[in-house]
């Protein structure tokens, strides 16, 4: 193995692991290990403890309520998601979005909170959450919080969690009807990338939440949403209505693309998602 | 050269078989034996410590804490092997001598980021990784060099103070009349730049080296996966102060080479010094990231003021420019892609006046190596978007312009400019297969369907040549010194102590199937099946047969492997014929061989069985002639040595190279105008490569050198940044082509068979890079005219959205035409 020595710790309960956390210096819950391992193995970051939260139980179920809302345990790895009849049922786009997440091997390992938590900016379920207006749920020795999507992601790699802190799942409201969109240019993994869900009704847009990621925070673009909102479902329409995706976003530059190209793409994905959704939602 | 046998045997030939590959079993039970698979008593592990920078002076290295860890054995810096070795071989010294001074270790400068400064070796591999990480390097950062045009200004900063500039080497090709044909012709079109950009084929086993230099009997063994270990052991060698006869290399299964794994040889070096100051043998595998920043990368090239004399109908006359090629920092088999450009001078074309200005320059990036394709894909590329460009300038038909200006078949063989001797081919008839293949009409049809769907298709054409066996003679035209010349290979051929018979090769494959077409070739003059033939597996040069030029690069086994095989095999047989000539009391031409067996033609019952042969000569002597018994071995070394003169170095004229295979490519691409992005809807390959020897091999080549020339042409390029950080040093942001990002692709043949190489084969592995053409060609039709063109040989979707969304003043579309009796 290429990485520092580094202790390793499952616990067998959820308070174990919060307890290892609270009083480790150097402590780092462990998901599915698909990011976390190659930033050790580059010697990225310095941890002292890997808590190793994969299988903790508390963390591994899928529920969905009454009204059609779902809350995913932040263990729940991208296969269980695409296989998981209930949440085919309610929410079959972000099933097929799961499905399609890179390969086999990291779909058996990868886990939705990890990736949420990683905030990578090529990750695929940080604008997810963004859109639906997720609430992530928090918890500590000092007892539990919620936190809106929207105030969840920080930055480039970072999220409001303390380092005692761990997301335990992640309540999606019910859709009502909703579609969801979901649309990328991919360069790589992606290099622009945009989130609807919209609701309509007798060939208008009744609502729609627009979010755009790889970026290093995922950003809703309001004004897309204001323009979207009663407009007409054609696709001259929502051309116009996203035209301006771009306002206020900071694209990175790679060697994957420009900060420019990815500015100009933004309303070609935005675009995209909104008729994707219009059209009936994400196949994959 | 030996033909294959003529004796009438009852079995169809073996060779021109698609027989299943011999070496695959073992691999896809994952039986094979790659150097990591590898071990020796008491190894170590080393670890190398690279530079963070991309240029900088040491200022000092401090590995007392990495020697104070537990586990560690030693350490090694580039000091302690400034002051045992000499400076490493270079090819082509200035006039006055000067040259660069590279050592097997970075030594008082750093002048790419990943050059090894230092190694460490340890008890485990993990404790080396964690010694290294306690080897404290400081540097001091110097300014840094990353433009190959610029590299060459005589103002810029000089990487190599010894060197005096930045110039690798610098030539004038110059052939015909050019200024003649600029002046003759009807029309000059002129293109400011074309850039081929920095790739590697990227193989997916990265380098490793296990090597024992032993105290005792001072034998150096050598476990590696370097592809050319005898070109190594001739660089390293002198440097080293050691003898060729110290040097065992030893490889078996390699996972890739396309010519980046003869890089590998300066590590070699280093890593058998580490080993003799430890006493112990040592072991290194490369990581990806190691192998992405200093494994060796394809050579970038830039081809400026080019400008092209074409008459009224379409014909070209030549062609003139300015080519700077960037080696990187040192230089490792270059220059010697400063001369193997020209043994494609015309391409396929008739172009009879050229002129090329060629530098090749320093910058502080990764050396440039041997890239499949090497030198001559750069080349040909710029010729074929040379060619599309004029086609679409004058307003000419891209497929008529190719007809008309192609080599013809009956224009065979056909001596280029620059005195090659191109030995055969069809290419209208190939062009023509390979469009029938796309559905060319119905492409055409389609791409005026799609017109402002917001999805334009385009249809792009690569005529490409794979040429295979050098004359090494060419590399005199850097440096009339040089002692290198012609070409060839090796072989053993024997029976053992039980009649078994047995090859060995002096080739180290990387999936080329050597084992197979080797024993099929072998099968049809010893009259018995390849399933009974043994071909070594890999190379170890403490028994195999070899020769300086041995190894696996540059498209020629089917040449210079296959020839010294089918050589061996006939001295064998002709032994094998002898014995049991005596045998029998019969003449030799009444024998004949047939199943394993030694018989009298006609006469199946009058048989010796090759376990006969073999025991009158291993084991039972003294029933021969004594003088039969001394002369006859049945172990029957032949050296293939292809016919070749000595180029002339003032004209830089000559035949540089044996055969040319072709391939012509077609493609159908989609190019998304919101995106850029280009999919790809139908390919398709017609190659040439004379009689193949085993065409599902040839048809793995084809497969393979398509899927990396696509991956090179869409989605792979090392990109630097303004510090020299190369900025996609893994697979996470090096998009190399895996098999869901390469299209279906069609093929088929013509066979053309060479009349130089003996058994009409040609070599044929490199496919000539032509999906690079290709698709430089689609993307070029689906633009349309008038618009920018497309001057990057990588095309990425920001690119082409970039010349999608181009509408700056037409006199910087970057091409313009100069025709007579109007003003340009
Ligand atoms: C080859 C490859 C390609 C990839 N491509 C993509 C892609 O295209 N799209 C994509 O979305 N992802 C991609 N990924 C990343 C993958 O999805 C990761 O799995 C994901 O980013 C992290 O999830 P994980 O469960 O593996 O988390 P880990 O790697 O284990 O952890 C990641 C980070 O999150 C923290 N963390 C994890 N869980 C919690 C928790 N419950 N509470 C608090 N902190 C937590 C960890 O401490 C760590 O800092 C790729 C990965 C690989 C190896």
């Amino acid at each position: 193995m290429l990485l520092a020595a580094v202790d390793y710790y499952r616990p067998d309960t959820l308070d174990e692991a919060l307890e290892a956390l609270v009083s480790t210096e150097g402590a780092r819950p462990l998901a599915g290990g698909q990011s976390l391992v190659s930033i050790l193995k580059l010697r990225a970051a310095s941890v002292e403890l890997l808590v190793d939260i994969s299988r903790l139980e508390d963390l591994r179920t899928i529920e969905v309520a009454d009204d059609g809302a779902v809350r995913i345990g932040a263990g729940v790895t991208y296969d269980e998601m695409a296989t998981s009849p209930d949440l085919h049922q309610s929410y079959a786009s972000l099933s097929n979005i799961a499905a399609h997440t890179v390969d086999a091997q990291v779909r058996n390992r990868g886990t939705f909170g990890g990736n949420l938590c990683h905030n990578d900016p090529i990750n695929n379920f940080p604008p997810v959450a963004v859109a639906l207006d997720a609430v992530m749920h928090v918890t500590s020795k000092n007892g539990d919080r919620d936190i809106a999507a929207g105030d969840f992601f920080t930055g480039y790699f970072a999220n409001a969690l303390s380092p005692d802190e761990l997301l335990t799942g992640v309540t999606l409201p019910a859709l009502d009807g909703r579609s969801i969109g979901y649309q990328e240019v991919e360069i790589g993994e992606a290099a622009a990338r945009a989130v609807a869900v919209v609701a309509t009704s007798n060939g208008n847009i009744e609502s729609a939440n627009v979010a755009l990621g790889c970026l290093p925070i995922p950003m809703r673009a309001p004004g897309v949403e204001a323009a979207l909102a009663g407009a007409p479902t054609t696709a001259e329409a929502v051309a116009e209505a996203t035209a301006s995706a771009a306002d206020g976003i900071e694209p990175l530059t790679d060697a994957d693309a420009s900060a420019d190209y990815r500015l100009a793409m933004a309303s070609v994905v935005a675009k995209r998602a909104v008729m994707e959704a219009i059209e009936g939602g994400h196949h994959g | 050269m030996t033909a294959p046998t003529t004796e009438k045997v009852a079995t169809t030939p073996w060779t021109g078989q698609s027989l299943p590959r011999k070496e695959d079993e073992r691999l896809l039970k994952a039986q094979g034996s790659f150097v990591d698979d590898e071990g020796m008593y008491r190894q170590g592990y080393a670890e190398f410590v690279r530079s963070p920078y991309a240029h900088a002076r040491i200022v000092s290295i401090d590995v007392s804490a990495a020697e104070a860890l537990a586990g560690v054995i030693t350490t090694l810096i580039g000091d302690e092997v400034k002051a045992m070795t000499e400076p490493l071989f270079q090819f082509a010294p200035k006039e006055d001598g000067s040259q660069m001074n590279e050592y097997l270790l970075g030594v008082d400068i750093v002048r790419y980021q990943g050059e090894a400064v230092a190694l460490v070796m340890a008890e485990t591999r993990e404790i080396a990784r964690d010694a290294a990480d306690l080897i404290e390097v400081e540097y001091e950062p110097l300014p840094v060099l990353l433009d190959g045009v610029a590299a060459a200004e005589p103002d810029s900063y000089v990487l190599h103070d010894s060197l005096g500039d930045n110039i690798a080497w610098k030539g004038l090709f110059d052939w015909g009349d050019i200024e003649w044909a600029l002046e003759e012709a009807d029309h000059v079109v002129k293109i400011d730049k074309l850039h081929f950009h920095r790739y590697s084929s990227t193989p997916i086993e990265c380098n490793a080296i296990l090597v024992n230099w032993d105290p005792g009997t001072d034998m150096i063994r050598v476990v590696s996966n370097n592809q050319f270990p005898m070109f190594g052991a001739l660089v390293i060698g002198p440097s080293m102060g050691v003898g060729v006869d110290q040097f065992d290399f030893v490889s078996q299964d390699i996972g890739g080479g396309f010519g980046i794994k003869i890089n590998s040889y300066t590590h070699i070096g280093v890593l058998a010094l580490l080993s003799r100051k430890a006493g112990r043998p040592v072991k290194w595998t490369e990581t990806r990231t190691e192998h992405h920043q200093s494994g060796g990368h394809g050579n970038e090239r830039t081809f400026l003021d080019i400008e092209v004399p074409v008459m009224a109908d379409g014909t070209m006359l030549g062609y003139k420019m300015r080519a700077f090629d960037d080696a990187g920092a040192y230089l490792h088999y270059e220059p010697l892609g400063a001369v193997i450009w020209s043994q494609v001078v015309p391409g396929p074309y008739k172009l009879k006046h050229v002129q090329v200005d060629y530098t090749e320059t320093l910058t502080n990036k990764c050396p440039a190596v041997p890239n499949r394709g090497y030198s001559r894909m750069q080349h040909i590329w710029f010729l074929e978007r040379v060619i599309d460009l004029v086609a679409q300038e004058l307003e000419l038909d891209p497929v008529e312009v190719r007809k008309l200006n192609y080599i013809q078949p009956e224009d065979y063989p056909y001596t280029t400019p620059n005195g090659c001797v191109y030995d055969s081919g069809d290419l209208p008839t190939a062009l023509d297969m390979v469009l029938e293949m796309i559905d060319y009409e119905g492409a055409k049809q389609l791409k005026e369907e799609r017109a402002g769907s917001g999805k334009r298709i385009g249809i792009g054409i690569g005529t490409t040549l794979d040429s295979g066996t050098n004359n090494f003679g060419q590399s005199r035209i850097l440096n009339p010194e040089l002692p290198f010349s012609g070409n060839g290979e090796a072989c053993t051929a024997l029976l053992d102590l039980y009649g078994e018979v047995m090859l060995k090769l002096g080739t180290n494959p990387q999936g080329q199937g050597h084992e197979t077409t080797g024993s099929q070739v072998a099968a049809d003059i010893l009259g018995m099946s390849p399933e009974n033939i043994r071909v070594w597996a890999g190379f170890d040069k403490s028994h195999s047969a070899y020769i300086g030029f041995s190894g696996t690069y540059a498209s020629q086994f089917a040449v210079t492997g296959i020839n010294a095989i089918i050589g061996a095999v006939e001295k064998l047989k002709a032994e094998i014929i002898e014995v049991a000539a005596h045998a029998f009391g019969a003449e030799q031409d009444q024998v004949e061989l047939v199943d394993g067996e030694a018989r009298i033609i006609g006469n199946p019952e009058a048989a010796i069985p090759f376990i006969g042969i073999a025991n009158m000569v291993f084991a039972n002597n003294s029933t021969l002639p004594h003088e039969m018994a001394e002369r006859v071995s049945l172990t029957c070394r032949h050296v293939y040595v292809p016919k070749f003169e000595l180029p002339d170095v003032e004209k830089k004229y000559g035949n540089l190279t044996l055969t040319y295979s072709s391939q012509t490519h077609a493609a159908v691409v989609e190019v998304d105008e919101e995106t850029g992005k280009v999919q790809i809807l139908d390919y398709a390959v017609v190659d040439d490569c004379g009689k193949r020897i085993n065409p599902m091999v040839v048809d793995g080549q084809v497969h393979g050198a398509t899927g990396l020339g696509i991956g090179a042409a869409l989605r792979e390029a090392f990109e630097y940044d303004e510090d020299g950080q190369l900025l996609n040093s893994n697979f996470l942001f090096y998009h190399a082509a895996t098999a869901t990002d390469v299209p279906n692709i069609k093929t088929d043949h013509i066979e053309s068979p060479s009349p130089f190489s003996g058994t009409g084969a040609k070599g044929m592995g490199e496919g000539g890079g032509a999906p690079l053409h290709t698709i430089s060609s689609a993307i070029q039709d689906a633009l349309g005219p008038g618009k920018a063109i497309v001057s990057d040989s990588h095309n990425p979707p920001e690119r082409v959205w970039r010349l999608l969304n181009w509408d700056g003043p037409a006199d910087e579309r970057g091409v313009s035409v100069a025709s007579k009796g109007t003003t340009s």
